[in-house]
């Protein structure tokens, strides 16, 4: 991004700052000065706002890069127990504070926390107004909600989630539109996905608000009860998760760290892959298949002898045979593993071809075209391939792989893919590969007469070029 | 031997379960009680029996707990709720039974669960009746009540399974209390969802079912998928495991079989299951880094088992969540004591077992020796390169699982 372009959105921040902070403090301020809203006591207050802030500093992944937490339950729980005199003074105070995260303290980040501010109080707000507005509508002036009846406390605070969704969700297209110039963070289908959860959520909270008002204090334990115990089993869900991965993310880079040809790829294709899926709209679930089936799609490869990866002559028909045994390894090693099995097909046809041909994986017969999981992984592994060295040869220039890439779309490569790819790339911005024009002659050229000559030529976006390997290598390297 | 006694005893205490059932039943109608609501949560006590979730310690915990606190709330007194108790789980015994889901360890299991249960029933109801009257609120006795009774049943729980485990299969009572400590989180969602109901269902009508019921929901899907992934973790790191294996660069099975044994052993000698899970990760990956010798130069040069080792401890402690496993596998071939000093004292136990499990699985399989020879030339090898403690234990085993004779 060049200068002008980060000043400008560093104007654009501090304005939204301004904006939304004010907003957030007028709202508040309003809210003091109204005398349809008294404060709650506090010896409610306090545990309520405690636990919200507890929850908004530690939202769980749920599902792929979907991050939840119980807090709008907890923030409506909060609204019917106060009832409809106090709910929303309450609630805002409670998002008002619900922003003290630590690190933002002491890192020194202020945009985050002011808009956030501005965006939770008025989110809160929206949602306990609903609330009140449902619940409180023909109630004589400091009735209790539970005189409302069940029913409308039930209506009131399925609403009220969907509202504090919706001003949510608003204000974030809102803000990232502003500040990334991007429009759309999710699709409205993906919407969907979150109100539901949030909206059953919120139904709770407002059922376990109405315990409190039919039975007491003693509700309050329970609540407490409910509140943790599914926080705990949800996040100790994604915390497993998140080890499964990291663990096969951990072991693949720890294994092609032992060679130089390898190094990074498969985080590299991963990368590409999941860019393919969000350029051609894949969910959630699907992103998640596809950056599986990718961070697999190699694990066979580790187990092949590492002088045929290094070799810089053509393989002889026999050590091509024992390199494309690596597809089988996968199905091998990852067949036992229930969840990966549909990652697996999709990663045991990667050297598959579009039309049917090339080498395939166990159950595919030859002819078949790959499915579309298949195919994204085959761009990103060429794409990849052709920008970094190997054996035989330099890495080649970005828009060289694009020609090669277009040049076999129709047969080897799914063409709308490839230009997924290529569009996607192209607004990301990233450079792969040579900086220098090569014919792949001359890389192969380069590559037979030592890498010492091209070691000026080490202008590689983000990492360093590769060495030539020397038999004096370790694997502590 | 133990297991006919343990079943004997099993169907005994069924019976008087049975007998307790049908005689409190019978002073419920004497007196003019409401039988039919007693029947009614018995049947749902039976019903919600056979119907349980997975639990973080890899058991399964049942549902019938939740229903159980209900009618501790429900019924008017100990006599009802020990007539509902008892029927319900005569009920659910017979209904296992019909679904022939039955063999003598789910016996045992049953009854483990139920005097538990019943223990619960009395504990709760009867408090309830103490302190009725006082000037404490009457949701907070409700509160109170069952929460003692649940305390009672959740230890009794506990201690009644690690009994029957230790009885049944030589495993270490400590480590069975731990494992069934672990589902405490289960026990609570069950729990809290059947004092909700019980505490609104007379003041919220139905409202009580979506109170009681969806938060337990939510908690119930998050504890399967737990569980599931749990699953498909361990699949996960035994692939990973095998790669040295397909590359033929490890004897084939060595690293599932070590495991298996190591993990055996642990049990017997009563690690806690965190550390058991830890040592089955250990001893799967233990040898991993072969996977290094697809390097020519390293082959060519020649390597020790401290090498491999090292070389394994380094790849896995590239995953962030595996860096006490790192550590096992690294010091795993470290002498129980060298001669002339005392034992080394940071040789973590399960690096200890693993040394052991796997040289016993490298006797069998590649040196081709007996399970017996096997086992002597670990009990030859111990107070120097293996520890007394677990080869000792690795004998027990493979006396339980019938390889040696006692």
């Amino acid at each position: 991004m060049s200068r002008a372009a980060v000043q400008r959105q560093q104007k654009t921040k501090i304005r939204l700052a301004v904006g939304f902070g004010a907003l957030g403090a007028l709202i508040l301020a309003a809210l003091v000065a109204t005398p349809w809203q008294t404060f709650p006591d506090l010896r409610l207050w306090i545990p309520f706002a405690a636990a919200f802030v507890y929850f908004e500093l530690h939202a769980v992944e749920v599902n792929d890069r979907l991050f939840a937490s119980p807090s709008i339950m907890v923030l409506l729980t909060a609204a019917v127990v106060f009832g409809p005199g106090s709910a929303v003074i309450g609630a805002a105070a409670m998002a008002a504070v619900g922003l003290l995260a630590p690190e933002d303290i002491v890192e020194r980040r202020w945009f985050q926390p002011i808009v956030n501010f501005g965006q939770q109080v008025a989110s809160a707000t929206a949602a306990a107004l609903v609330l009140s507005l449902v619940v409180g509508v023909g109630l004589s002036e400091g009735a209790s909600a539970i005189d409302a009846g069940l029913w409308r406390i039930a209506l009131g605070s399925a609403l009220a989630s969907i509202t504090y969704g919706l001003v949510n969700y608003r204000m974030v297209l809102f803000i990232v539109g502003r500040v990334y110039g991007r429009l759309e963070v999710r699709p409205w289908s993906h919407i969907g996905a979150i109100l539901l959860p949030m909206t059953g959520m919120g139904f709770l909270g407002g059922m376990l608000g109405a315990t409190y008002l039919e039975i007491g204090t003693a509700a309050l334990p329970l609540t407490a009860v409910v509140f943790f115990v599914g926080y705990m089993a949800f996040e100790s869900y994604a915390r497993l998760r998140e080890a499964q991965e990291s663990t096969i993310r951990g072991f693949i880079k720890a294994l092609e760290a032992k060679d130089l040809y390898t190094r990074g790829h498969t985080e590299r294709v991963a990368r590409f892959s999941e860019m393919i899926g969000k350029q051609m709209g894949f969910d959630g679930t699907q992103l998640e298949r596809l950056r599986w089936a990718a961070l697999i799609h190699d694990v066979g490869k580790l187990a092949v002898p590492r002088d045929l990866i290094r070799k810089r002559a053509r393989l002889t028909d026999e050590e091509y045979e024992v390199m494309q045994l690596h597809v089988h390894y996968v199905e091998d090693l990852l067949e036992d593993v229930d969840f990966l099995r549909p990652m697996v097909k999709i990663a045991s046809n990667h050297h598959a071809h579009y039309d049917g041909n090339g080498y395939h994986g166990t159950g595919h017969e030859h002819g078949e075209a790959p499915c579309k999981e298949a195919c994204i992984l085959a761009v990103a592994d060429t794409f990849d391939a052709i920008t970094s060295t190997r054996s035989y040869r330099v890495a080649l220039t970005q828009p060289y792989a694009y020609a090669e890439l277009r040049r076999h779309a129709g047969t080897q490569f799914d063409p709308e893919v490839v230009e997924a790819f290529i569009a996607g790339m192209e607004s990301s911005g990233h450079r792969y590969g040579s900086s220098v024009e090569l014919t792949e002659e001359e890389a192969r050229h380069i590559a037979e007469e030592g890498l010492d000559q091209i070691r000026h030529a080490d202008q590689v976006h983000g990492r360093n070029f590769p060495l030539a390997p020397t038999s004096k290598e370790t694997p502590d390297g | 031997m133990a297991e006919t006694r343990l079943h004997r005893l099993s169907i005994g205490l069924l019976a008087v379960i049975a007998v307790l059932a049908a005689g409190s039943l019978f002073l419920v109608v004497r007196t003019g009680g409401q039988w039919a609501l007693v029947l009614l949560w018995a049947a749902v006590i039976a019903a919600t029996h056979s119907l349980s979730v997975p639990t973080p310690s890899g058991k399964r915990i049942n549902l019938a707990i939740g229903p159980a606190v209900a009618a501790v709330l429900l019924l008017p007194d100990v006599l009802a709720v020990t007539a509902a108790v008892a029927l319900g789980l005569v009920g659910g015994w017979i209904v296992l039974r019909w679904r022939s889901k039955t063999d003598r360890d789910a016996d045992s299991d049953y009854v483990a669960e139920s005097i538990s249960m019943i223990a619960f029933g009395l504990v709760a109801s009867t408090m309830l009746g103490g302190i009725a009257g006082s000037t404490i609120p009457f949701a907070w006795q409700q509160l109170l009540s069952v929460t003692a009774g649940g305390v009672v049943w959740f230890i009794l729980r506990a201690l009644v399974s690690a009994w029957v485990g230790t009885e049944r299969e030589d495993l270490a009572s400590r480590y069975l209390w731990l494992l069934a400590l672990e589902d405490w989180t289960v026990a609570l969602a069950i729990f809290t969802g059947g004092a909700l109901f019980g505490m609104t269902w007379l003041v919220m009508g139905l409202w009580a079912f979506p109170v009681a019921i969806l938060p337990y929901a939510f908690s119930h899907l998050a504890f399967v998928r737990y569980s599931s992934t749990r699953v498909t973790y361990g699949q996960m790191i035994r692939a990973l495991a095998q790669i040295p294996e397909v590359a033929d660069l490890a004897p084939r099975g060595h690293s599932a079989r070590t495991a298996d044994l190591a993990v055996a052993v642990a049990r017997e000698i009563g690690l806690h299951p965190v550390e058991v899970t830890d040592l089955e990760y250990a001893a799967l990956m233990h040898d991993v880094g072969r996977i290094t010798l697809t390097e020519p130069a390293i082959l060519k040069a020649g390597y020790t088992d401290e090498d491999i080792a090292r070389w394994g401890a380094q790849i896995i402690a590239e995953a962030p969540y595996l860096q006490e496993v790192s550590e096992y596998v690294r010091v795993q071939h470290s002498p129980y004591r060298r001669p002339g000093e005392a034992k080394d004292p940071d040789v973590p136990m399960i690096s200890k077992i693993i040394k052991v499990a796997s040289a016993y699985d490298q006797a069998v399989h590649e040196m081709q020796m007996s399970p017996l020879e096997s086992l002597e030339r670990i009990h030859r090898g111990s107070a120097y390169d293996f520890d007394p403690d677990v080869s000792s234990s690795l004998r027990r085993v493979l006396v339980q699982r019938g390889v040696v004779a006692a």
